[in-house]
C-alpha cells in the first residue's frame, strides 16, 4: 500500500507542475477575456480579478448586479467575447479550419499508409534510401518555398481559395505520416502477415485485413500530428488566402484582431481559447483509444 | 488443376504483379513521392535558382550572380548571430523538450486518480494554434502589463501580507551570480525584466515559448514509444530481477532510444525552420539579436526585398540539417536493430 | 487476457466498447461535422454574385483600418455604390500591417492577384511591378488641384521618372500630452528642449514620457522627424546619405538624456500599441502617435481625453519638422486585367475624400488637399471641443515624406523597415556608443544599400 501511495505521490509531484506551467497561461488567458478596458489597461489591477472601472463604448456588464459572484466578476464583460462572433467572421474561419484539417488528413491517410507500409515491408534497401530522402524535404523552410508555390497556386487557378491549402499541406504532413506509419508497421511483427499469407490472403488483400486493424492506432497518431500540423500553420494561410470569409484561425485571427496598432486583446485570448479547449478534448480522448490500442493490440 | 490455372491467365498475371515486391513497393510509395517532388522538389529546386540571382521584389527571375549572395550574407554580422541563435535556440529548446517529455512520458504511462484531466491541460499548448498563442504569450511578456512581472513585483499575500515574490527569486540569482562566468543581475522591482526586451531575456522567452509548445507533442510520442514495449519485455525484467532505476537504465531507455531519436529530430528540425514563435513574439529584435536564419532569410528576402540574398540565407541550413539528419537516422536505425 | 481488460478498465473504458465501434463513432462523427461545413465552404470559396450579375470584377486588399467603422464603410456602402455605377463587383480583401509585404511579393511571384493594392508606405521597391500612375495624378490634379508635398515626394522616382503609386491618403502624426500633468511641473512641450526639461520630473510624478525606441513603427517615425527637427537627415536632396551629421549628433544626445533622467528600458522593447497602452492606463504624460490614441480614450475613458492635448511635434533648434505617420498608397500591378476600372476607382476615391475623411474619424487625410473642403469647420465640428483643428496645421506645415529633403526610395525603405535608425539611437542611449561614433556607424551602414540600389538604377 505504501510503495502505491508512493508512486502516486510521485506521480502528482512531477506531473503537476508541469501541468500548471503549461496550462497556466490558458488560464490567464480566460481570465483575461472577459476584462473590460478600463480593468485591463490598468497597471495597478490585480490581473487575476475583475475591478470596477469605467466601462467604454459598447462595453456591456452583464453581472453588473451579482455582487456573490467570486474574483468580481460582477465587474466582467462579455463583449470582447462577443465580438469576435458578431463583428468578424470567426465561426466561419474555425469552419475552414476544421474543413481543411479534415480533408487534408484524408488525403495524408491516402497517400501515407501505403508509402508507410511499403517502406517498412517491401523496400529493403533502397527504401530506406527514399525514406530519408522524404523526410529531407522538412528542411526546406517554407518562409520562402511560399513565393515560388504562389505561383503554382495561381496557375492551378486556386489563389485566394481553401483548396489551394489544401492542395500544399500535405507537402508537410505526408512525409510526416509516412515516416509515423513506417515505424508503426515495423513493430508489427511479420508473422502475423505472413500467418495470412499462408491462409492465402494476396498481400493486398492481407493489408486490409489484418494490418489495417492492428494499425489504427498508428493511424489515429497520424490523424491527431497531421491535423495539429494543418491548424499550425500560419505562412501559407496568411499568403495564399487573402479574402476574411476564406481565412483559416490562424491567418483570420491577426488580420482581424490586430488593427495597426491597437490590439484587441480580450478577444485575441478569447479567440485562441475557443478552438484550444475542444481540439485538446479531442486529442485526450484519442489517446486514450490509441494507448488502449497499444495495450491490448497485436500481443493480445 | 492445371487447367483452371490455364483457363485465366490474365488476371493470374495481374495478381502475380501485385504479388510482386518489385512493382508493389514503388506502386505503393509512388504517389507520396510525385507528390512530395512536385509540392517541395521544385519549388526548392527555384529556390537554389533564386540564391545564385540578384532577384528583387517577388520576381522569380534574376541576374546570375552565382555565389556572390551567400557571401554576402555571410559577411553581414546579423547573418553570424542568427546562425549562432538558430543553433543555441534549437538544441536549448530540444534538450528542455526531451528531457520534460521523458520525465513527464513516464509518469503519465501509469494511471492515477486525476490523470485525464492533467493530461488535457497538457495538451493545450499543442492544441492551441501557434499563430494566435504566441500573440498570447506577446501579452503575458508585454513591456509594460507583463503578468510575469506582475507577479514578481506585486505584494501577493491579500490582505497586505507583504509577501514578495521577487525577494525568493532574488536571493536564487545572487547565488547564482557566485559561479564563475554568469552574471545575471538581480530583478529591481521599480524596472521589472523586458522580457522581449533585452536580448538574453529575449532569447530565454523564445527558447521557453518553443519547449513549451513542443513538449505535448514529444511527451505523446514518448507515451506511445513507452505504451508499445511489449508486456514480455516488462515480464522478462521483472524475472531477471530489474526493478525502477536498473530497470529505467537497462530496459526503458533503450527500447526507448529509436523512437526517442526520431522524436528529437523532428523536433531539431520542426524548430529550425519554422519561424513563427520568432517572427510574433520578437520579430528578430530587440535590434536583430534574437533573428533566427529563418527570420533573418523572411527579412531580407520580403521586407527588404532582397529575394536572392534571402533565398541563399535560407539555404544555408540545409546542408547542416541534412548531415544531422543522416547521423541520427543512422544511429536510430543502429539502436533498434540491436 | 486479464491484464489488459484491466488495463482499459483503469483507463475508464468498457470492455465492450471494442475499436471497431469507436472507430464508427469516429467516422460518423467526421461526417455529420463535415457534411454540414464542406458545401457551405466550398461555396464560399467561390466568388459570390449575391443580387446581379456584375459585368466586371475588381479586386482590392488593404490593411485592416484601425477604425474599424472605417473599413465598414469601405467594404458595405462606398465600395459597392461605386460597384452599382460602374456595374462592377468590387471585392475588398483585408490584411494585417504587417503581412503586406508577404503578400505583395506573393502575388508579384504568382502574377496574379488584387487589381489594387492598397501599401501603408510608398513602395519604391515594387517599382518593376507596377504601373505608371502618371494617368491617376493627372486626372485627380485636374479635378481637385495639385497633389500635395508630402505626396509627390512620397511617389515619385525623379531618376525614372515614373509614379510608382498612388498617394491616396496621409497620416499626420501629432503629439498627445496630459494637461494637467505638464501643467503640475509648469511646463509646455513646445520644443524637445522644453521634453528633456521636464522628463525627470515628469518620472518623479511617476508619468514618465512615453518615447520609444525600439523596432516598430513609432518609434521609427518618431526619431527620424526628432532628427528633422535638428536638421539631421538619413539622406540629401540628391539622395546621398548625409547621416553623419553635428546635428544628428545633437539629436542623439538629446534623446540619451531623455532616456538616462526620464525614461525606463522597457522603451525598448516597445510595440506600436506599447505607447497607446501606456497611455490609455493613465501613466504616461506624452506619446507621439496618431490619433488612435485619443480615439480609443474617448471611448474607454473619456476623462484621460479630456486632459489630453493635441499638439504638433515639439520644435528642435532648427524647425519644427514632422513625418506623416503611415501614407496609404494605391498600385495597381502590371500584370492586372482592370488597369483603367482600377485607375477610375482610385480616381474618384479620391476625389471625392470627403466621405473618408470623415469615416476614419479624420485619421485619413488626402495627399490631394482639394480633395476636401473646409478642414476647419469640419475638424471643429468634431463634438470634442475643436481638439483636432490643430491636425489641419499639422498636415499643412509640419509634415513631411520619409526621406525628406529627397524623394522617398528603395533605400529609405530598407533603412526604415531594418529599424536602423531606432539601432542607432537605442545604441547611444545605453551607452553602447558614442553619438559620435553611431553617427558614423549609421553612415557605414547606409551607404552600401543606396550604393546597391542606385546600382539597380532606382536612385
Amino acid at each position: 500500500m505504501w510503495s502505491t501511495l508512493r508512486e502516486r505521490g510521485i506521480s502528482y509531484l512531477i506531473v503537476g507542475p508541469f501541468a500548471i506551467v503549461l496550462a497556466f497561461p490558458f488560464y490567464w488567458m480566460l481570465v483575461t477575456a472577459f476584462k473590460t478596458n478600463g480593468d485591463l489597461y490598468d497597471l495597478n489591477n490585480v490581473p487575476f480579478t475583475y475591478h470596477p472601472s469605467q466601462a467604454a463604448v459598447g462595453e456591456k456588464l452583464p453581472f453588473r448586479h451579482d455582487h456573490w459572484l467570486p474574483f468580481g466578476f460582477e465587474n466582467a464583460t462579455t463583449s470582447h467575447v462577443s465580438f469576435i462572433f458578431h463583428n468578424t467572421n470567426y465561426l466561419r474561419w474555425v469552419e475552414n479550419t476544421a474543413v481543411v484539417g479534415g480533408l487534408v488528413v484524408a488525403i495524408t491517410l491516402l497517400f501515407a499508409v501505403p508509402a508507410g507500409y511499403s517502406l517498412a515491408r517491401l523496400s529493403g534497401r533502397w527504401g530506406q534510401s527514399v525514406g530519408v530522402g522524404i523526410f529531407l524535404t522538412y528542411l526546406v523552410p517554407p518562409t520562402l518555398l511560399f513565393l515560388p508555390l504562389s505561383r503554382v497556386i495561381s496557375k492551378l487557378g486556386l489563389q485566394d481559395r481553401i483548396w489551394s491549402l489544401v492542395l500544399v499541406y500535405p507537402s508537410f504532413t505526408i512525409p510526416f505520416a509516412t515516416w509515423l506509419l513506417m515505424g508503426f508497421f515495423r513493430t508489427i511483427p511479420a508473422e502475423l502477415e505472413d500467418a495470412a499469407l499462408v491462409d492465402g490472403c494476396s498481400r493486398l488483400k492481407a493489408l486490409a485485413r489484418v494490418i489495417f486493424p492492428i494499425s489504427i492506432p498508428g493511424i489515429l497518431t497520424v490523424v491527431i500530428f497531421s491535423f495539429s500540423l494543418c491548424v499550425n500553420e500560419f505562412v501559407y494561410a496568411i499568403t495564399f488566402v487573402s479574402g476574411t470569409k476564406q481565412h483559416t484561425i490562424s491567418a483570420g485571427v491577426p488580420t482581424d484582431l490586430i488593427r495597426g496598432d491597437v490590439y484587441f486583446w480580450q478577444s485575441l485570448m478569447a479567440a485562441t481559447l475557443i478552438p484550444s479547449i475542444p481540439l485538446a478534448l479531442l486529442y485526450n480522448s484519442f489517446l486514450d483509444r490509441f494507448i488502449a490500442g497499444f495495450t491490448g493490440g497485436a500481443f493480445r | 488443376m492445371a487447367a483452371v490455372a490455364e483457363a485465366r491467365p490474365q488476371s493470374r498475371r495481374f495478381r502475380d504483379l501485385l504479388e510482386d515486391r518489385r512493382f508493389l513497393a514503388p506502386a505503393l510509395i509512388g504517389p507520396a513521392a510525385l507528390f512530395i517532388v512536385l509540392l517541395v522538389g521544385a519549388p526548392l529546386v527555384l529556390a537554389i535558382y533564386l540564391s545564385m540571382t540578384d532577384a528583387t521584389a517577388g520576381q522569380l527571375t534574376g541576374k546570375f550572380v552565382w555565389f556572390h549572395n551567400f557571401v554576402d550574407a555571410w559577411h553581414n554580422d546579423n547573418f553570424r548571430r542568427a546562425l549562432r541563435n538558430t543553433i543555441v535556440f534549437t538544441l536549448a529548446s530540444q534538450a528542455i523538450v526531451l528531457v520534460g517529455a521523458g520525465i513527464l512520458a513516464h509518469a503519465l504511462v501509469r494511471p492515477f486518480r486525476g490523470r485525464w484531466f492533467l493530461r488535457l491541460l497538457i495538451l493545450l499548448p499543442w492544441a492551441a494554434p501557434v499563430a494566435v498563442s504566441t500573440i498570447g504569450f506577446l501579452w503575458i511578456f508585454d513591456s509594460q502589463f507583463s503578468v510575469v512581472n506582475w507577479t514578481l513585483v506585486h505584494d501577493l499575500m491579500p490582505g497586505g501580507g507583504h509577501f514578495y515574490l521577487y525577494r525568493p527569486v532574488n536571493w536564487v540569482l545572487g547565488g547564482i551570480d557566485h559561479l564563475p562566468w554568469v552574471h545575471v543581475g538581480k530583478i529591481q522591482p521599480l524596472n521589472p525584466p523586458q522580457w522581449l526586451g533585452q536580448p538574453t531575456l529575449a532569447m530565454l522567452a523564445i527558447i521557453f515559448v518553443q519547449a513549451w509548445r513542443i513538449l505535448p507533442f514529444a511527451t505523446v510520442i514518448f507515451i506511445a514509444g513507452l505504451a508499445s514495449i511489449p508486456t514480455e519485455v516488462h515480464d522478462a525484467a521483472k524475472v531477471d530481477g530489474a526493478t525502477g532505476l536498473r530497470k529505467f537504465w537497462h530496459v526503458t531507455l533503450p527500447l526507448q532510444l529509436p523512437i526517442a531519436t526520431v522524436a528529437l529530430l523532428f523536433g531539431i528540425v520542426f524548430t529550425a525552420t519554422d519561424m513563427t514563435v520568432v517572427y510574433i513574439l520578437t520579430s528578430g529584435g530587440p535590434f536583430n539579436s534574437t533573428h533566427m536564419l529563418t527570420t533573418w532569410a523572411y527579412q531580407t528576402g520580403i521586407v527588404s526585398s532582397n529575394l536572392g540574398e534571402g533565398a541563399a540565407i535560407s539555404l544555408y541550413l540545409l546542408p547542416v540539417l541534412l548531415v544531422v539528419t543522416v547521423l541520427m537516422l543512422r544511429f536510430a536505425r543502429r539502436v533498434e536493430v540491436s | 487476457m486479464p491484464e489488459n481488460d484491466d488495463g482499459l478498465e483503469e483507463l475508464g473504458l468498457s470492455k465492450s466498447l471494442t475499436r471497431r465501434q469507436v472507430l464508427r463513432r469516429t467516422v460518423g462523427g467526421f461526417l455529420v461535422l463535415y457534411g454540414g461545413a464542406l458545401p457551405k465552404v466550398a461555396a464560399a470559396g467561390v466568388p459570390k454574385h449575391v443580387h446581379r450579375q456584375y459585368k466586371n470584377t475588381l479586386k482590392i486588399i488593404q490593411w485592416s483600418h484601425f477604425v474599424p467603422a472605417y473599413d465598414v464603410w469601405f467594404d458595405k456602402t462606398y465600395t459597392k455604390r461605386w460597384g452599382d455605377k460602374h456595374d462592377t463587383d468590387v471585392q475588398v480583401d483585408h490584411i494585417a500591417l504587417a503581412q503586406l509585404p508577404a503578400r505583395a511579393q506573393a502575388e508579384v511571384a504568382a502574377q496574379s492577384g488584387h487589381d489594387i493594392f492598397g501599401h501603408l508606405s510608398p513602395q519604391a521597391g515594387l517599382e518593376d511591378q507596377v504601373i505608371n500612375h502618371k494617368e491617376i495624378i493627372q486626372e485627380v490634379t485636374r479635378k481637385v488641384g495639385k497633389v500635395s508635398q508630402v505626396g509627390f515626394k512620397s511617389c515619385y522616382n525623379p531618376r525614372t521618372h515614373k509614379w510608382h503609386g498612388f498617394p491616396e491618403n496621409y497620416v499626420p502624426d501629432p503629439i498627445h500630452f496630459r494637461k494637467d500633468l505638464w501643467h503640475q511641473v509648469g511646463l509646455k512641450p513646445s520644443t524637445w528642449d522644453d521634453v528633456r526639461k521636464a522628463a525627470p520630473k515628469l518620472k518623479a510624478l511617476g508619468h514618465p514620457v512615453g518615447l520609444g525606441m525600439s523596432n516598430e513603427l513609432d518609434s521609427n517615425m518618431l526619431l527620424i522627424a526628432l532628427m528633422q527637427c535638428y536638421g539631421a537627415f538619413i539622406q540629401n536632396a540628391h539622395a546621398r546619405p548625409s547621416i553623419n551629421s553635428k546635428h544628428t549628433v545633437e539629436a542623439l544626445k538629446t534623446m540619451r538624456d531623455i532616456y538616462k533622467n526620464g525614461m525606463t528600458n522597457e522603451i525598448f522593447a516597445w510595440t506600436a500599441a506599447s505607447n497607446n497602452q501606456g497611455y490609455l492606463s493613465g501613466r504616461l504624460s506624452l506619446a507621439v502617435n496618431a490619433i488612435s490614441i485619443i480615439r480609443s480614450a474617448e471611448d474607454a475613458n473619456p476623462a484621460l481625453a479630456q486632459n489630453t492635448s493635441v499638439a504638433p511635434i515639439p520644435r528642435g533648434p532648427v524647425q519644427r519638422l514632422g513625418l506623416e505617420h503611415v501614407m496609404g498608397v494605391y498600385t495597381i500591378w502590371k500584370f492586372s486585367k482592370q488597369k483603367a476600372l482600377a485607375k477610375r476607382f482610385i480616381a474618384d476615391l479620391e476625389v471625392n475624400y470627403q466621405g473618408a475623411f470623415k469615416n476614419s474619424k479624420f485619421y485619413n487625410f488626402p495627399a490631394f488637399r482639394g480633395a476636401v473642403h473646409n478642414y476647419t469647420r469640419q475638424l471643429a465640428a468634431d463634438p470634442h471641443k475643436g481638439k483636432y483643428k490643430v491636425l489641419d496645421l499639422i498636415a499643412r506645415k509640419y509634415t513631411v515624406n520619409l526621406g525628406y529633403p529627397g524623394f522617398s526610395n528603395a533605400a529609405i525603405d530598407e533603412i526604415f523597415n531594418t529599424w536602423l535608425v531606432p539601432q542607432m539611437f537605442a545604441q547611444v542611449a545605453q551607452g553602447k556608443m558614442t553619438p559620435a561614433e553611431a553617427a558614423k556607424a549609421a553612415e557605414h551602414e547606409f551607404k552600401p544599400i543606396f550604393a546597391k540600389w542606385r546600382a539597380r538604377g532606382k536612385i
